[in-house]
C-alpha cells in the first residue's frame, strides 16, 4: 500500500514537468545563494577573529590590575616569567608568550607618528600565532636594532626596508629615551591595532631600553580550548586581570554575534518565501486534481493515505530542491574557500577597518543540516492548506461537478 | 487591451494578491534599507568632514607622498588671496601639524601639536563645539587638548605640560604649556594625540609664519565641492595641490562602498528568491489559462498581442504595489532623515573606527528610491518572461485542447 502512495506521489510531483523544475530549481539556487553568502560571512568575522587571536590577544590574555585603563608601564606584570612557566605547565594550554608594550612616537627622517613599541619573543610568537605568515615585506632576521612595523604605520612614515627610526618614550624612571632602529620586516595583521601603530622587536631590548626588570611584561597571551580555563586562571591569579578574547575585543565578539543574527534573519526570510512557493505550487496542484482525490475516496483511499500521498509530493520536490540546492553550494563554497572572494580594489579602505581584502568562505556542515530541515518543514507545513480543501470533499459532489 | 488586464487582474485574485504582496514587502524592504544604508555612510563621512578635515585641502604637491617640513606651504598669503575671490567658498583656514613628545609631571605622551586660527577654525571644523571643559579661544602658550591625551598625561585644566619637538627649520622647539581647554570630538585617535595652539604663539615658537603644512578649506553646499575643487585647482600655483574629501578620506569612502556592495549583495539574495516566487505563481496562472488564451489566439489576437497582455497585468499589479511602497517606504526614510534612529553606546563601542555619533539616520533622495523601484519593476517584468515563452509554443488549437 505505502509502496503504491510512494509510487504515486513521485508520479504526481513530475505530472507538470516545468513546474516542478521551476520549484526545484527555485529552492536550489537560493539555498545556493544564501549559503554562499553565509559562508561569505562566516569566513569573514572568523578571518578577523583569527587574525586577532593570533596577532594580540589569544584566547585569554593576562594583564595587571589598571593597566588596560592606563597603559602605562608602571602597572606591567613583574613575575611574568614565573607566571609564563607555571602556564607552561599545564596541559590544556597549546601556547603561550609575554610581551612588553610601551606607547611613544616613531620619528622617520621626515615625519613623526604615535606608536607603540612591542617587546616579544619571536620565536614564542611563531608557535602562538605563526608571525611569520604575517611578514608582507623582509624578514625576521632583525639582527641587533632591527624592528618589524605595522604596514598602515610604514605607509604613514614612508618607510622602506633599512629606513631609520627613532623611537621615543618615557622610561621607568620617567625619563625621555629615544632607541634608533632599522626596519627590517613590514607586518600585515588586519588587526589595526598592530597595523597601524606597531613596531616589533626582541623583548629584552624593551626591557632593557625601559630599565624594567627581564622577568616582567605587559600582557601575558594564551593559546587555548580549554573552556573552564578563564576561571581557573583567575582564582589562580586574584591579583591580576585575566580576560577572554570577548572581553578583550567586544566589538569583533559583537561582530560574530551580529553575523550569527544577521545569517538567522536571511535564513527566516529566505525560507519564508520558498515556503510560499512550495505553497504555491501545491495548491494548485492539488486543485487541479481535486476531481482525483474525489475518485481515490470513492474506491476506499482513506483520507490519511491521500495526505500522506500529498505531503510525499511536496516532500519530493523539497528534498529534489535540497539536493541540487546541496550540490551547488558545495561547489560555491569550496570556490569561495579556496580562491576567496578578491576585494583588492578595495584593499586599503577593507584593511582601515581591519578586513581582509580577499575574503574566504567558511564551509560548515550545519548549514546543510540545517537548511535541510528547514526546507522539509516549509515543505510539509506547506501542504496544510491545501489539504484542508481535501478533507472536506464529499467524493460524489466532487466527481459530479467535475464531470 | 488594458481593460482586458485588469478584468485577468481581478479574477485571479490569488496571484494578483501573492505577487502584489511580494513586491509591495519586497520594495519597500528595499527603499528603507538603502535609505540607512546611504544614511550611515554618509553620517560617518559628514560627521569625519565636520569634527576637522574640511570638504578640500590644500598642500604642497609632494607633502602627502614625502612629508615632513620640506614641503610646507610657505606662502599662505597667496593662496588666502585665491580662495578670498571664488564664490562658494564658506570658510578657510590653514593649519600646521607637528609631531612631539608632551610630559607632564608625571607622564609623557606622544603628541600632535597644531598651530591654528581659532577663529577661523570655528567655522571649518567642530573642535569649538567639542569643548568640555576651559575655553576654546585660548591665547599666549594655552594648549587646548583632547580629553583622551589629557587622561594619558594625567593633566587637568591649568596643568602645566612640556613639549619638545622640530621647529621648521629643525631646531629644537620646547616649551611649557598650560592646559586652558579639553575637548571631546569622540574621534579616539584624534582625541587621544591632539592638541591646539593659538596660531600667533606657535609661529612664534616653531618659526612658521606665513607657512602652513595645509590649508583646509570648506563650501557652501557639499555637492559643489568637486566643481569648485576643479574651479580652485586651476588657480593654484603649480607647486601647489588641492585634495578634495574623497581623496583625503579614499580608506573609509572604499569601506563605505565594500559595505553597500555586501548591503546589495545581501538584499539581492531577497529578490532572487521573490523572484522566482513571482515567476512560479505567473506560470501556474499562466498554465492555467492556456486554454484562454487559445481562444483568444483562434480569434486573431497575435502572439504580441498576448505578450502585451502578460506584460500589462504584471505592470499594473506591480505599479500599484511600487506606488505603495515609494509612500510608504519614502516616508520612511523622510522621517528618519528627519527623526535619526538612536542607538545608545553605539559611537563608544565603534569609536575606533572613526563612528563618532550614537545617531543612524536615513537618506530621503528621490532618485535613489527612483532606481530602487526601477530594480523591482524590471525583475517583475522579468519574471513574465518565461510564462510567455510557453505561452507561445501553442498553436490556437493545442492551446484550446490544453488540459
Amino acid at each position: 500500500m505505502y509502496k503504491t502512495i510512494l509510487h504515486l506521489a513521485i508520479k504526481n510531483a513530475l505530472l507538470r514537468k516545468t513546474r516542478a523544475a521551476l520549484l526545484i530549481f527555485m529552492i536550489g539556487a537560493s539555498m545556493s545563494f544564501m549559503l554562499s553568502l553565509e559562508g561569505l560571512y562566516d569566513g569573514m568575522t572568523k578571518n578577523m577573529i583569527d587574525m586577532n587571536l593570533r596577532s594580540e590577544s589569544g584566547e585569554i590574555s593576562i594583564y595587571a590590575k589598571e593597566y588596560r585603563l592606563k597603559q602605562d608601564i608602571r602597572y606591567s606584570i613583574k613575575n611574568a616569567a614565573k607566571i609564563k612557566e607555571d602556564l607552561a605547565q599545564i596541559g590544556s594550554i597549546n601556547s603561550v608568550v609575554s610581551r612588553f608594550k610601551v606607547s611613544g612616537l616613531i620619528a622617520s627622517a621626515k615625519k613623526s607618528y604615535p606608536s607603540d613599541l612591542i617587546g616579544v619573543d619571536f620565536k614564542a610568537e611563531e608557535e602562538f600565532g605563526k608571525i611569520s605568515e604575517f611578514i608582507k615585506k623582509g624578514d625576521l632576521n632583525l639582527g641587533k636594532n632591527g624592528c618589524a612595523v605595522g604596514k598602515e604605520l610604514a605607509k604613514n612614515l614612508k618607510l622602506r626596508l633599512n629606513s631609520k627610526i627613532i623611537f621615543t618614550t618615557q622610561d621607568a624612571n620617567k625619563n625621555i629615551k629615544s632607541k634608533l632602529l632599522r626596519v627590517k620586516a613590514v607586518i600585515q595583521t588586519t588587526n589595526i591595532n598592530i597595523d597601524n601603530k606597531a613596531i616589533f622587536i626582541d623583548i629584552d631590548s624593551v626591557r632593557n631600553f625601559v630599565g624594567v626588570d627581564h622577568g616582567s611584561a605587559t600582557q601575558i597571551s594564551i593559546r587555548s580550548q580549554d573552556k573552564n580555563l578563564e576561571q581557573k586562571l583567575k582564582a589562580q591569579y586574584p591579583k591580576l586581570d585575566v580576560l577572554t578574547f570577548a572581553q578583550i575585543n567586544p566589538l569583533l565578539k559583537q561582530m560574530q554575534d551580529m553575523t550569527v543574527v544577521f545569517n538567522t534573519i536571511s535564513f527566516s526570510i529566505v525560507m519564508g518565501v520558498v515556503f510560499i512557493g512550495i505553497l504555491g505550487v501545491m495548491y494548485v496542484s492539488i486543485l487541479e486534481r481535486i476531481r482525483e482525490f474525489g475518485i481515490m475516496s470513492a474506491v476506499g483511499y482513506s483520507y490519511s493515505n491521500i495526505r500522506l500521498q500529498v505531503i510525499l509530493e511536496s516532500l519530493f520536490l523539497a528534498i529534489l530542491g535540497f539536493l541540487l540546492g546541496s550540490v551547488l553550494s558545495l561547489v560555491s563554497l569550496y570556490y569561495l574557500n579556496s580562491y576567496g572572494l578578491d576585494l583588492k580594489e578595495f584593499a586599503d579602505g577593507m584593511q582601515s577597518f581591519g578586513m581582509s581584502s580577499v575574503i574566504y568562505a567558511d564551509i560548515k556542515i550545519e548549514y546543510f543540516v540545517r537548511t535541510f530541515y528547514a526546507i522539509v518543514f516549509a515543505s510539509i507545513i506547506s501542504v496544510f492548506l491545501p489539504l484542508k480543501k481535501i478533507k472536506k470533499l464529499n467524493p460524489v459532489d466532487v466527481i459530479k461537478a467535475e464531470s | 487591451m488594458f481593460e482586458l488586464a485588469l478584468k485577468n487582474i481581478l479574477f485571479y485574485k490569488g496571484r494578483s494578491l501573492t505577487t502584489f504582496l511580494l513586491t509591495f514587502i519586497s520594495a519597500t524592504f528595499f527603499v528603507v534599507y538603502v535609505a540607512f544604508l546611504d544614511g550611515s555612510h554618509e553620517s560617518m563621512l559628514k560627521n569625519s568632514l565636520k569634527v576637522y578635515t574640511g570638504s578640500m585641502q590644500i598642500y604642497q604637491k609632494d607633502y602627502r607622498d614625502e612629508g615632513g617640513y620640506d614641503y610646507l606651504i610657505y606662502d599662505n598669503k597667496k593662496i588666502f588671496d585665491i580662495l578670498e575671490n571664488v564664490d562658494g567658498v564658506y570658510a578657510y583656514t590653514s593649519r600646521l601639524e607637528t609631531y612631539g613628545i608632551a610630559s607632564s609631571k608625571s607622564e609623557s605622551s606622544a603628541m600632535m601639536i597644531s598651530g591654528v586660527d581659532f577663529k577661523k577654525e570655528s567655522k571649518i571644523s567642530e573642535l569649538k563645539n567639542a569643548l568640555v571643559d576651559g575655553v576654546y579661544q585660548s591665547t599666549q602658550n594655552c594648549l587646548y587638548m583632547g580629553q583622551d591625551l589629557a587622561k594619558k598625561l594625567d593633566v587637568y585644566l591649568h596643568s602645566e605640560v612640556s613639549f619638545v619637538g622640530n621647529a621648521i627649520d629643525y631646531s629644537f622647539a620646547a616649551d611649557i604649556f598650560k592646559v586652558c581647554g579639553i575637548f571631546k570630538t569622540g574621534m579616539y585617535e584624534f582625541d587621544s594625540s591632539s592638541a591646539f595652539l593659538n596660531r600667533e604663539y606657535f609661529d612664534d615658537l616653531f618659526y612658521s609664519h606665513n607657512t602652513s603644512s595645509y590649508i583646509a578649506v570648506t563650501v557652501d553646499d557639499l555637492s559643489q565641492n568637486n566643481y569648485l575643487a576643479q574651479s580652485i585647482s586651476k588657480k593654484l600655483p603649480k607647486d601647489i595641490r588641492l585634495y578634495t574629501w574623497q581623496e583625503l578620506m579614499s580608506e573609509m569612502v572604499e569601506a563605505m562602498k565594500v559595505d553597500s556592495i555586501f548591503g546589495y549583495i545581501s538584499i539581492s539574495l531577497l529578490f532572487f528568491v521573490i523572484f522566482f516566487v513571482i515567476l512560479i505563481y505567473g506560470f501556474i496562472n499562466i498554465s492555467a489559462r492556456i486554454k484562454e488564451f487559445g481562444t483568444l489566439k483562434s480569434i486573431g489576437i497575435s502572439d504580441t498581442q498576448i505578450d502585451k497582455l502578460l506584460f500589462l497585468e504584471v505592470f499594473i499589479i506591480t505599479m500599484v504595489a511600487l506606488s505603495l511602497s515609494a509612500i510608504i517606504g519614502g516616508y520612511c526614510a523622510y522621517y528618519f532623515e528627519i527623526n535619526p534612529i538612536v542607538m545608545e553606546g553605539m559611537s563608544e563601542m565603534y569609536k575606533d573606527y572613526g563612528i563618532i555619533s550614537d545617531e543612524i539616520p536615513t537618506v530621503f533622495d528621490l532618485f535613489t528610491i527612483f532606481w530602487n523601484l526601477s530594480v523591482i519593476l524590471f525583475l517583475n517584468l522579468l519574471s513574465v518572461l518565461y510564462p510567455i515563452y510557453y505561452v507561445r509554443k501553442f498553436s490556437p488549437i493545442e492551446a484550446m485542447r490544453h488540459v
